[in-house]
């Protein structure tokens, strides 16, 4: 891997945790910054210009939101939430408050590795401008509004296309179902998530090789949807 | 009694001498009317009194045995012998009738006292019925029985006291409120008295104590009806204590459940879910160094700590579930999602457990969308399949299929295991049930089934299980009410 070091801050009281996010990112080429408290978290933040941050939600002096509310105050730098809250609506709350993603303790190393680098890929797309989203065997160009699956052009309505588009331009992190029916429907429609589901399932039918069991279109219980970067059975651990 | 003590004072007097007697004889007959007085009253006071003058006058007053008085002299001291011994016969006679009223007045605050005491051990109503039961039969020597109040608003007439006819039938024919009058009934055949009160709390009517106060004259009647209410007074404010002390208690106990779940909640999301957090997310950093991978033996102790973690985790994740569903916490959060995805999430989610199985999936594919609360509905998808892959031999296949059924969506989890017996069926709802069959052989908590029909039950759905037989598989299915969407582009908003 060719990549420049990226700083990430682990903000994380528990001191079993941050040995082993450290060990992992640290195995991955990353440069780990720990702060064990919200305080020195912010501090951190601010002094040591982190590419990715991993917050975690129990903290002792700082409720996690609040913290994220703080960083998103004045920068836009990738945060990942670390939360053993499974509740939806909680994971909802974080999303639309800016978090990039999240995951649910306990986890794997590779499913937050999967998801920091999709959040640091999205954090530096301007810089590298790569208008081609590749998504597994699909690849959305973005500028000439193309997709192709298995390099064969396919047709998408121009609904299914604004679903794909906000998905590729997210590819690998989780997009709320408000965040979606924000974008794609307007007026009293837009928090009618049948319209949504029903959507999903025609842009299934026609990305996915078998619909029922989708691998690259992805449902977040409760959350959203996820465009996975590479085919799920390659990102899971 | 009084003219006892006159003639005894006469026999006395007649022993001494003449002169000395004669000096003596008005003071000397002062002592039997003031005994009289002290121990008997005021009459008997009064006929001592006549009597000692008559005895006087009669023996000792020339001439000696005539009642005739020879000297004006005498007469007047005869006279005022007489007033004096009235006067101090009554005074007397007062004096005991106030002691004696003291000494009463004293008992009665002593037995109350008592009482109180008594009450104030009582932490049941049964032991307040015990309690007035005693008091007022030993204490008071009086007879009375407790008629306890039933549900339906009468009396239960006592087992043991008899009690007269005319009170027994008074009693049963009344409605048991608290706001029935008292009321005092006369027993033909003994013309006692008997008293009918009421005894009930703020909440509740207890029962009607009736009392037998005896007979006599109006005012004594009014004396021990004062009594009795005095008591009742006292027992009415013991049962409002005992009213306030087990409200008490119920509210301690709950906030007591309440912390207990909290802290269980607390620990278990905490103190329990971090190490493990930290074991699993340390296993998978181990699972991703080159030196681990190149090495087999390790890697399949590192693969044994990720699995043995993961089942740690679902029995933790059961273990709360559980306690959300004690707790009264499950208040589904409705959302229409699709069948397809609840089900691939939750073979997702049990992929470790069917790993030794083979799964087939069948969707129908006009399946309609069900407003439920996902999370709920995986989570019970999941259970299902663990007790599928946990009671059939691995090898075996696990078919789960969704389909429509007159409007109503229906998930089916079939596998090709033990089965089940009609008796096992009967209790399969109940929480911590595991049939007997299996508890030696397959771990578990017989919380998971419990669970998934909570959940499925607080989205408006039923779980089904059906077995053709003992080794013949079994199929669980949660039937959802379907949506009332037909159309793929609604036009109507829902909720």
């Amino acid at each position: 891997m060719s990549r420049p070091a990226n700083i990430v801050l682990l903000i994380e009281d528990e001191s079993k945790i941050r040995r082993f996010l450290r060990a992992g990112f640290e195995l991955q080429g990353y440069t780990v910054i720990e702060a064990e408290n919200a305080a020195d978290g912010l501090k951190a933040a601010t002094f040591s210009a982190p590419d990715l941050i991993i917050l975690d939600l129990a903290l002792p002096d700082l409720h996690g939101s609040e913290v994220l509310e703080r960083i998103r105050s004045w920068s836009n730098v990738p945060v990942i939430i670390l939360s053993v809250v499974s509740a939806e609506d909680e994971k909802v709350r974080l999303l639309q408050a800016g978090a990039d993603d999240y995951v649910v303790k306990p986890f794997g190393m590779a499913e937050l590795l999967a998801r920091s680098e999709a959040a640091l890929r999205r954090y530096f797309k301007s810089a590298t401008e790569n208008p081609v989203v590749v998504a597994g065997p699909l690849s959305v160009d973005l500028v000439t509004r193309t997709v192709s699956l298995n390099k064969q052009q396919i047709r998408l309505t121009r609904k299914e296309y604004r679903l794909l588009h906000i998905l590729a331009t997210h590819v690998g992190l989780v997009v709320t179902h408000d965040q979606l029916l924000k974008d794609i429907w307007s007026g009293n429609q837009r928090d009618n998530i049948q319209y949504l589901r029903i959507l999903v399932r025609k842009l299934r039918q026609k990305i996915e090789t078998d619909p029922n069991h989708p691998r690259l279109l992805v449902t977040e219980s409760g959350v959203g949807y996820r465009l996975q970067a590479r085919l799920e059975d390659i990102a899971a651990d | 009694m009084s003219l006892i003590c006159v003639g005894l004072v006469t026999a006395i007097l007649m022993l001494l001498e003449q002169p000395v007697a004669a000096s003596l004889v008005p003071i000397a007959y002062l002592v039997p009317v003031i005994i009289a007085a002290t121990q008997w009253g005021i009459w008997p006071a009064t006929l001592a009194a006549i009597a000692s003058m008559a005895a006087a006058d009669f023996f000792f007053f020339p001439p000696i045995f005539s009642f005739q008085v020879e000297d004006p002299q005498e007469v007047i001291d005869l006279l005022l012998f007489l007033v004096v011994a009235l006067v101090s016969g009554n005074l007397a006679s007062r004096l005991r009738q106030e002691t004696e009223t003291l000494r009463q007045r004293e008992q009665d605050i002593h037995n109350l006292y008592d009482f109180s005491r008594r009450l104030a051990a009582c932490f049941t109503v049964s032991d307040l019925i015990a309690a007035i039961e005693n008091y007022l039969s030993r204490t008071l020597g009086q007879q009375a029985a407790f008629f306890a109040a039933r549900t339906d608003g009468h009396f239960e007439p006592p087992k043991s006291a008899s009690v007269p006819k005319v009170v027994q039938e008074n009693v049963t024919s009344g409605i048991a409120t608290a706001g029935a009058p008292p009321k005092n009934l006369v027993d033909g055949p003994t013309q006692n008295v008997w008293l009918l009160r009421v005894v009930s709390s703020e909440t509740a009517v207890l029962g009607l104590v009736a009392v037998n106060i005896g007979t006599g004259t109006s005012e004594a009647i009014a004396l021990k009806t004062r009594r009795v209410e005095a008591i009742l007074e006292e027992v009415s404010l013991t049962l409002q204590r005992i009213d306030i002390e087990k409200a008490m208690e119920d509210a301690r106990l709950r906030l007591q459940a309440q912390l207990l779940r909290d802290a269980f909640h607390g620990t278990l999301s905490h103190e329990l879910c971090t190490p493990l957090a930290a074991i699993r997310g340390s296993a998978s950093v181990l699972d991703s160094m080159p030196r681990i991978q190149k090495d087999a033996r390790a890697r399949s102790l590192v693969e044994a700590i990720s699995e043995e973690v993961a089942e740690l985790d679902g029995f933790i994740h059961s273990l709360l579930n559980a306690t959300r569903v004690t707790a009264g916490g499950v208040s589904p959060h409705l959302e229409w999602s699709d069948p397809r995805d609840i089900l691939n999430a939750a073979i997702k989610g049990r992929a470790r457990r069917l790993a030794t199985h083979k799964v087939e999936t069948k969707f129908a594919e006009d399946l309609p969308l069900v407003n439920v609360d996902s999370g709920l509905i995986e989570e019970s998808c999941g259970q299902l399949l663990e007790n599928a892959a946990k009671y059939s031999p691995s090898g075996t296949t696990i078919s789960i299929s969704a389909k429509s059924k007159q409007g109503d969506v229906v998930l089916s989890i079939s596998d090709q295991g033990v089965g089940i017996t009609p008796d096992e069926r009967l209790n399969l709802g109940r929480r911590s049930f595991r049939g007997q069959r299996h508890q030696a052989t397959v771990p578990g908590s017989g919380l998971g089934f419990w669970i998934a029909s909570v959940f499925v039950g607080a989205n408006g759905g039923t779980i089904d299980i059906t077995s053709p037989g003992q080794g013949l598989g079994t199929t669980a299915s949660i039937t959802l009410p379907g949506s009332a969407m037909k159309h793929p582009e609604p036009t109507a908003r829902h909720q």
